[in-house]
C-alpha cells in the first residue's frame, strides 16, 4: 500500500476547533515536540494564525482533554456542496493525532475506533484497488473512492433533473418567441419577398436566401448566448466565491453544455426562419406587395 | 414564315373566389401581342386591366382559358417556372414603382440578372447602358429613398429591361407622377418599342394610351373595343 501520508479531517470538530483556538490566546501554551498539523485557510484567517504557532485542539466543545498542536501550513479545503453555507473552519490531523484527540480514555479500545478516514492516494488511479485491497483485510469497513456515487448524489440527480425541466421550458418558451419575432421580421419584409417574387425570383431561391439568413442569425445568436453564459458563469462564480468564502464552483458551462446549446439553438433558429418564410412565400407575390 | 406571337390569351376568364361570392375579373378575353407592338389597356376601375395583365405576365394564371408565351402554354408550367418566364422573358412596371428599398438604384437593376446567371462583367455593362437609358447614371449610387418619384419609375423601367426582354407590361407607369414627370416615362416608353420591345401599358393616362399604336378597351372583365 503506497501512501506517504495520511492526513485525517477533523469533521466533527469545526466548533471545537474555533473553541480551542480561543483558547490558546487566553491560556499560555507549552512548547515542546508538538505534533504538526494543518488548518483550513478559513480558520488561518478567521482566527489571525500563523505558520508555526502553537494551537490547543479539542474533540470535546467545551474544550476538554486538548492537545497541543503547532500549525505545519494552510490548506484550502475540498469544497463541499452540500456544506458550501458552512464556513470552513477545519483542521488536518495525522490519524495518531486524530486517534488521541477523539477517543474516550475510558474505553480501551477507543483508540481504535474512527467513524470515517479520508486518505490521500500518491497516485489517485489506484483508488479502486485501494478501496478493495482495504475492504479485504478489514472485513465491515467500507472503503470507496471519493469519485464513486454515494448517497449525496441522489440530491443532485435531482437537481439537475430539475435544471433539465427548468431548461427544457425556457427553450420551449424562447423557441415559439424566437417564431413570433422571425414571423414579425419576416412579415415585415413582405414587400420585399413579393417584389422579388415579381421580377423572377422563384420560392425555392428566396427560402434558401432567408435559410442562410436564419442561419448566420441563429449561429450568431448562439455565440453571443454562449458568450454571455461564460461572462455570467465567471460572475456568478466569483460572487458566491466571496459570498461564502469557498473554491466551490457553482457554474460550469462544459463542452457538453455548449454543444447542447449549439445543437438546440442551430436547428431551431433555421426551422423558425424556414416556418416564418414559407407562410409568407405561400401567398401570392401580388398579395405581399399589395398589403 | 409567320413569327408567333410574344403573348397569346385565349378564352381567358378569372374569377376570384370572395366569402360573399365569386367575382369575375376576366370573361372569356382572347388577345395576341405581337413583337415589337405598343399597345395600351383603358378602361375604369375594377374592369379587369390589371387583371389581364397579371395574367399576361404569368404572374397569375386564369381560371380558365390558354395563355402562351412564345408558344409556351403558361398553365402547364410550374411555378417555378413560370417565375423564370416573368425573369428572363418579361419586364414589369408598376404604379408603386416597387424598388427593393435596401438597394441602391445600381444594385435593383443588376439583381436579375444576377438572379438570371448573367457573367458579372456583362452585368455591369449592361447596368450601366440601361441606367444612361434612362438617364440616371448620374444616381446609380442612390437608394430609392434619395429619389423622386420620377427616378423611381424610371429605376423600375431599367430594372426591368435588365435581361432584354421582348415584352414590357406596363401597370398604370405615371399614376403616381405629376404630368410634367409622367411626360417623360411616356417618352421612355416610346423610345423602348422604337427599340423593338413590345410594350402593353394599362392606363388612365390619356397622353399615355396616346402614344399606343392599338388601343383596348375593357369594360366588366371584357374587352368591348379595339382589335384583340
Amino acid at each position: 500500500m503506497r501512501r506517504t501520508r495520511i492526513w485525517a479531517l477533523v469533521a466533527m470538530a469545526l466548533s471545537a476547533a474555533v473553541a480551542l483556538t480561543a483558547a490558546s490566546a487566553a491560556q499560555p501554551i507549552e512548547a515542546g515536540e508538538a505534533p504538526g498539523v494543518l488548518v483550513s485557510r478559513q480558520l488561518m484567517e478567521s482566527r489571525a494564525l500563523g505558520i508555526g504557532d502553537l494551537v490547543r485542539l479539542s474533540a470535546d466543545p467545551t474544550g476538554g482533554r486538548s492537545r497541543t498542536f503547532r500549525i505545519l501550513g494552510a490548506y484550502e479545503p475540498t469544497p463541499d456542496p452540500m456544506r458550501f453555507a458552512q464556513p470552513a473552519l477545519e483542521a488536518r490531523l495525522h490519524l495518531p493525532d486524530l486517534l488521541a484527540l477523539s477517543g474516550n480514555p475510558s474505553d480501551p479500545s477507543a483508540s481504535d475506533t474512527v467513524s470515517s478516514i479520508n486518505v490521500a492516494l500518491v497516485n489517485p488511479a489506484d483508488a479502486d484497488a485501494f478501496a478493495r485491497d482495504v475492504s479485504t483485510r478489514l472485513p465491515g469497513t467500507v472503503a470507496r473512492p471519493t469519485s464513486a456515487p454515494d448517497d449525496r448524489a441522489g440530491t443532485f440527480l435531482v437537481i439537475e433533473r430539475f435544471h433539465l425541466a427548468i431548461a427544457s421550458v425556457t427553450m420551449l418558451g424562447s423557441a415559439v418567441f424566437l417564431l413570433a419575432l422571425m414571423m414579425m421580421l419576416v412579415d415585415e419584409r413582405s414587400d420585399v419577398v413579393g417584389t422579388l417574387r415579381l421580377i423572377g425570383f422563384t420560392r425555392r431561391r428566396i427560402l434558401m436566401q432567408v435559410l442562410a439568413e436564419g442561419t448566420c442569425i441563429a449561429a450568431v445568436g448562439t455565440a453571443f448566448g454562449i458568450g454571455f453564459a461564460l461572462i455570467m458563469q465567471g460572475a456568478f462564480n466569483r460572487f458566491f466565491q466571496w459570498r461564502y468564502d469557498t473554491a466551490l464552483v457553482f457554474l460550469r458551462i462544459t463542452p457538453g453544455v455548449v454543444a447542447q446549446s449549439i445543437l438546440l439553438a442551430l436547428p431551431l433558429g433555421i426551422a423558425a426562419s424556414a416556418i416564418a418564410s414559407w407562410t409568407l412565400l405561400r401567398r401570392h407575390p401580388l398579395a405581399l406587395v399589395r398589403r | 414564315m409567320t413569327q408567333p406571337p410574344i403573348v397569346e390569351a385565349r378564352h381567358v376568364s378569372r374569377v376570384f373566389p370572395m366569402a360573399a361570392a365569386p367575382v369575375t375579373a376576366l370573361s372569356d378575353v382572347s388577345i395576341r401581342i405581337e413583337a415589337g407592338e405598343y399597345v395600351a389597356v383603358v378602361g375604369p376601375s375594377g374592369c379587369g386591366k390589371s387583371t389581364l395583365l397579371h395574367i399576361l405576365g404569368c404572374v397569375d394564371v386564369p381560371t380558365s382559358g390558354d395563355v402562351l408565351v412564345q408558344d409556351r402554354n403558361v398553365g402547364s408550367l410550374s411555378d417555378a417556372e413560370r417565375s423564370r418566364l416573368r425573369l428572363r422573358e418579361i419586364g414589369f412596371v408598376f404604379q408603386r414603382f416597387f424598388l427593393l428599398p435596401m438597394l441602391t438604384a445600381w444594385e435593383n437593376v443588376e439583381l436579375p440578372q444576377a438572379e438570371a446567371g448573367v457573367a458579372r462583367l456583362d452585368r455591369r455593362r449592361r447596368t450601366a447602358e440601361l441606367l444612361e437609358y434612362v438617364g440616371l447614371a448620374s444616381r446609380a449610387a442612390h437608394r430609392p429613398s434619395e429619389l423622386s418619384g420620377g427616378e423611381m419609375q424610371r429605376v423600375a423601367i431599367a430594372r426591368a429591361l435588365a435581361n432584354r426582354p421582348r415584352l414590357l407590361l406596363a401597370d398604370e407607369p405615371t399614376g403616381e407622377l405629376d404630368q410634367r414627370t409622367g411626360g417623360h416615362i411616356i417618352t421612355l416608353l416610346d423610345r423602348l418599342h422604337e427599340d423593338g420591345t413590345a410594350v402593353v401599358v394599362v392606363t388612365h393616362d390619356v397622353a399615355v394610351a396616346a402614344c399606343a399604336h392599338r388601343l383596348l378597351t375593357m369594360r366588366d372583365g371584357q374587352i368591348v373595343e379595339g382589335s384583340s
